[in-house]
């Protein structure tokens, strides 16, 4: 049961961790090598909170919007410029993560951070007990899978970001203001990663190069997912199901390289990946 | 010919020229389309009417002249404020967006969902079939049913101009003269101007006020359409 949900509740972090950077490559079609440091953002995020004695579930509207702002200044400043340039705007934005981390390194040092448990505490269930934060995670994912779903399938902006994943030049075409639309997506992904920084940060030190340990893992799911949250979904469960069995059943040190060999080899195999699901 | 009063003109293009990269395409190009009259614009292929349209929508742009849309210069401007000054366009390169609904495909003409159920009954009006089909994937049409969507959703907030890039590539006669009769009952309920590029001689010269002959990017002939208008077009896209 223990190792069951071990799998899922891994998943669902990878989910989470991952579903920012797909919002971005899925709809700008840029990967965004700054990612890791808008988790790192968002986990410092936690650790201001908790520096004023607010209380710690504050530190994820804080997140959010912090990394929705300092996303929306990237967007228009570094990536807009590169839209066409894809390569570039991976060395653009691998600069702008180590500029971030050094920032946060002057402002804060290179200690590692601590922050106050969202949730703490374990439950019984089957005869046996786990962490309540770890399902709580799985509860994150699940609603942010639910709101990705429903931004996308429900609201004017998702049909317009649908849109121009399809075929960009006949929606703007159309008249859809594609630059505000990929502005927007850069925000909201910005914006959800940085949030997923603060849902780290129980689970992980907090230090100025924590997201980078992320990055690579969360790069490799979206390659595989392609633009489909749907498909992120099932690469996080399958090869986050792997990485704890091997850590769990081989070594912990290869379980920490499972996902990105799996992903390489499944790209390998398809260059589709998980695309279609 | 082309010197129609400003005030009744919809639509001036004055000395443009325009392109891709160093290439000009459209070559010092002047026309006036007046309010509510249907304009045919033909020619052979790699003439340059696509481009035209694309340079008017302001998505190829315009190196020399003025574009003005009743009066007002629209040179530069960009495709989405010139949809929203009126402007219909139904595109013949990649129309639409085949794995999302008729009922997406057409809500994105609209500028919000409060306008959807109303634009869709005035579309119902020249297309009923699309009623019962909404929920359908737009990519799942057949190719003339896939023509009266394009047309369908260029149509949805009732513009004053509509350009229209081939839509009876391809089809059989039946649809296209739904589509005829389509565009002839937008112009005179709405008094639509409509500027039409194609290359079939008969749907454009049935359904146009006046006719234009591109060639390399220049006006080579134009003239109203009349009983004449046939055999001197057709004398231009001889090969």
């Amino acid at each position: 049961m223990t190792l069951l949900l071990d799998i899922v509740t891994t998943a669902a972090i990878l989910f989470i961790v991952s579903a920012g950077l797909l919002a971005i490559f899925g709809v700008l079609e840029i990967v965004n090598f700054a990612h890791g440091a808008w988790l790192t953002v968002g986990a410092y995020c936690a650790v201001v909170t908790g520096g004023l004695g607010l209380n710690p579930w504050l530190a994820l509207p804080l997140a959010f919007v912090t990394g929705a702002v300092l996303g929306g200044v990237t967007e228009r400043l570094i990536v807009r410029p590169l839209y066409a340039r894809p390569l570039d705007a991976i060395l653009a934005t691998w600069g702008l993560g180590i500029v971030i981390g050094q920032l946060i390194t002057l402002w804060f040092g290179r200690d590692v951070q601590f922050t106050e448990n969202l949730l703490s505490g374990t439950f019984h269930m089957f005869g046996t007990s786990y962490s309540i934060y770890r399902i709580f995670a799985l509860a994150a994912a699940v609603a942010i899978g639910l709101g990705f779903a429903f931004l996308l399938e429900g609201t004017r902006l998702g049909l317009s970001a649908r849109a121009i994943i399809m075929n960009e030049a006949l929606a703007r075409a159309l008249g859809l203001d594609t630059t505000r639309v990929r502005l927007v997506t850069f925000m909201i992904g910005t914006g959800l990663t940085a949030l997923a920084g603060v849902l780290l940060t129980p689970l992980t030190s907090v230090d100025p190069t924590m997201g980078v340990s992320w990055l690579i893992g969360s790069f490799m799911l979206v390659m595989v997912a392609g633009s489909s949250f749907g498909a992120l979904a099932v690469a996080c469960l399958v090869f986050g199901g792997a990485q704890v069995l091997v850590s769990t059943f081989i070594s912990p040190i290869l379980g920490g390289i499972t996902v990105a060999v799996l992903c390489a080899l499944v790209l390998r195999i398809s260059s589709k990946g998980f695309a279609r699901v | 010919m082309f010197d129609a009063v400003e005030t009744d003109t919809k639509l001036t293009l004055d000395g443009v020229t325009s392109g891709y990269g160093p290439v000009a395409i459209i070559k010092d190009l002047s026309l006036s389309i007046r309010k509510g009259e249907i304009f045919a614009l033909m020619g052979k292929n790699g003439m340059g009417k696509t481009t035209l349209l694309k340079t008017i929508l302001g998505l190829v742009p315009s190196r020399e002249g003025e574009i003005r849309l009743d009066g007002r210069s629209i040179t530069g401007a960009a495709p989405k404020v010139l949809i929203k000054s009126g402007v219909g366009y139904a595109p013949q390169e990649q129309p639409l967006f085949t794995d999302l609904s008729i009922r997406d495909n057409l809500r994105l003409a609209v500028r919000s969902d409060r306008e959807l159920d109303a634009a869709l009954e005035h579309v119902f009006t020249h297309f009923p079939f699309l009623r019962d089909r909404l929920a359908q994937k737009a990519g799942t049409l057949s190719g003339g049913e896939q023509k009266m969507l394009i047309l369908s959703r260029a149509l949805m907030l009732k513009p004053d101009l509509i350009l229209i890039d081939e839509i009876s590539e391809g089809l059989q006669p039946t649809v296209i003269a739904q589509i005829a009769k389509a565009l002839q009952a937008e112009r005179a309920e709405s008094g639509t101007t409509i500027l039409l590029v194609e290359q079939n001689l008969n749907f454009a010269l049935e359904v146009a006020d006046r006719w234009a002959v591109l060639k390399l990017g220049e006006i080579d002939d134009s003239g109203i359409a009349g009983p004449d208008s046939r055999e001197r077009v057709l004398e231009h896209l001889k090969i």
